[in-house]
């Protein structure tokens, strides 16, 4: 236990000296705050270029779920983007370093580790997307009349829960391969075979990466609970898989 | 009480035997010197007693328990020093050993009393800045702290001295004397003359098997290959002179090396015949086995 407590603070001290932490959290803060902005300003925008040039377009004045259009659209690309750039070398670098050969041969667990990196990166993930989720949704309520959010935090619930997904994939794929490249071609590879497999109709309500892509039909209320459940448990069921694989696989890797 | 003993180890990468059945101990309280060329498998054989890598057949007991591949409970009577020791750079010394005294489990109270010792040990004491910025020296430094850090019974260093100038390399052998009086050392090396500097015992590695292995004074006493060298003025004084002794030994241009077991027997004939035919050497020396002699002919 104390040494996943010392692990876990290396880990954070790490992610803030390496300015990781800093930069995921101005990220996510700026896309909190580009999303309604965004969506409240490109019908300006819009407006200023048709006052101009003489051309008329006509735009329905934007709500508050054009604005969490946006964030959805945001954080579900751009986001996921930095979670696999910044987390990429969570377990990678400390292979192709080296640096893990002392910390093992004090003692310490194989499976402290994974759990330690797993705590870390999933503390960061949630505060990064609770901070920009609260600057969004102030903005958002500023500028608008929220109106009826349905199922508001299993939305935004899933989003996290995508980004976590993210973070197993990266940790199995660094222990996997034990290279930066690796642990990114595996995390991609995942994510490129579940956009493919969308094709076959009717899978998109199995498939996890709805959850990144789609979630704002359950909040606007287009479509059900239902639709999502199949997708959200195997999510999380496969988050736990691999995380479980994680360890198995680093116990047997030769340093 | 042996501190370590290897029984039957052997290791193969894909095709390649690198290491081939070996068998050795190290006592309490030795040097143990673990000679071997560049890829002789020195690494290899540590790393296995450490269970970073999985052995092919064989046992490897660090104080009397079993080490198993994966688990990393026997490392807790061991401190290991890699040969390319990584840190976290963004770490500053003293945090360093901080996480791992944490890691290890020392008491709270003590790491910090602990971390400053051997910092002040390894002459790292009130060096602030991050471990991203040290010397390759200061690395290896730091990490014989960190190796020590648990109050090993067994310390293993991977090659310490190789990559260091010759202050730094005096530096860590000196270190490792003064730590060998409560700690068992087993140190991997291809430079003979640190061998023979702090090591009271050692084994040779040759192609994965043990070529050799004793204490220092066995090895070179079984060895025996002493010898006599006279160097002389000219050619036509060494033709003289092994005109007399009546041996062609081997030769350079002007000097002669003798051998053979009885090298005051020798010695005493040389010298008189040197003697009785006014011939006067310009250098005559008896040079005693290094392990450097004794590693070439196994080696060979």
């Amino acid at each position: 236990m104390r040494a996943y407590l010392a692990f876990t603070k290396k880990e954070f001290t790490e992610n803030w000296r390496t300015y990781k932490l800093p930069i995921l959290l101005v990220v996510f803060l700026l896309f909190g705050m580009m999303s309604p902005l965004l969506a409240k300003l490109t019908p300006e925008l819009l407006k200023s270029l048709s006052d101009t040039g003489g051309v008329v377009i006509t735009l329905p004045e934007p709500t508050a779920m054009d604005a969490w259009a946006q964030f959805f659209k945001n954080v579900g690309q751009m986001g996921m983007l930095a979670i696999i750039i910044v987390f990429s070398g969570l377990m990678a670098t400390e292979f192709s370093k080296g640096t893990l050969v002392n910390m093992l041969t004090k003692g310490m667990k194989r499976h402290t580790v994974v759990l330690s990196k797993l705590t870390a990166a999933t503390v960061i993930w949630t505060v990064s997307f609770l901070l920009c989720l609260a600057v969004s949704y102030a903005y958002t309520a500023y500028f608008w009349d929220m109106g009826t959010l349905h199922y508001a935090f299993l939305s935004f619930f899933s989003l996290w829960l995508f980004g976590e997904f993210l973070i197993s994939l990266l940790i199995f794929g660094g222990i996997l391969f034990k290279s930066l490249m690796g642990s990114l071609l595996f995390c991609g590879g995942v994510i490129v075979a579940m956009t493919i497999l969308n094709i076959i109709p009717n899978i998109t309500r199995y498939n996890p990466s709805s959850l990144s892509g789609a979630t704002l039909e359950l909040l606007n209320g287009q479509k059900g609970l239902s639709e999502f459940m199949p997708a959200f448990v195997i999510c999380a069921v496969l988050i736990i898989v691999f995380s479980a694989a994680s360890i198995t696989l680093f116990n047997k890797k030769q340093i | 009480m042996d501190i370590l003993s290897i029984s039957n180890l052997s290791k193969s990468f894909g095709q390649t035997r690198v290491i081939d059945g070996i068998s050795f101990s190290v006592p309490e309280h030795a040097v143990f010197g673990f000679i071997g060329a560049n890829g002789a498998g020195k690494t290899t054989t540590m790393k296995m007693i450490l269970g970073l890598l999985k052995a092919d057949g064989g046992e490897v007991a660090v104080c009397g328990e079993k080490v198993t591949f994966g688990a990393t409970k026997t490392n807790r009577h061991i401190g290991y020093l890699p040969d390319v020791p990584e840190f976290y750079n963004y770490m500053r010394p003293k945090e360093y050993l901080r996480l791992c005294g944490e890691i290890t489990g020392l008491p709270h109270t003590s790491i910090n009393n602990r971390c400053d010792e051997l910092l002040e040990l390894v002459g790292l004491a009130g060096v602030r800045k991050k471990i991203g910025g040290f010397s390759r020296g200061m690395k290896q430094r730091l990490g014989v702290a960190q190796a020590l850090l648990n109050e090993p019974k067994l310390l293993i260093c991977d090659e310490p001295t190789s990559a260091l100038d010759p202050v730094g390399r005096k530096e860590i052998l000196d270190i490792l004397r003064q730590i060998s009086r409560k700690t068992t050392v087993i140190f991997s090396t291809h430079i003979l003359s640190d061998v023979e500097r702090i090591c009271n015992q050692a084994a040779v590695l040759n192609k994965g098997k043990i070529a050799l292995a004793g204490t220092l004074a066995d090895l070179k006493a079984r060895h025996k290959a002493d010898s006599l060298h006279i160097e002389f003025v000219s050619a036509a004084d060494k033709a003289r002179f092994i005109s007399v002794y009546g041996l062609s030994a081997e030769q350079s241009e002007t000097g002669i090396t003798l051998r053979g077991g009885d090298i005051e027997g020798i010695e005493a004939k040389a010298l008189q015949i040197l003697a009785q035919n006014d011939i006067l050497p310009i250098r005559l020396e008896v040079a005693e086995s290094t392990i450097e002699s004794l590693f070439l002919e196994v080696v060979q």
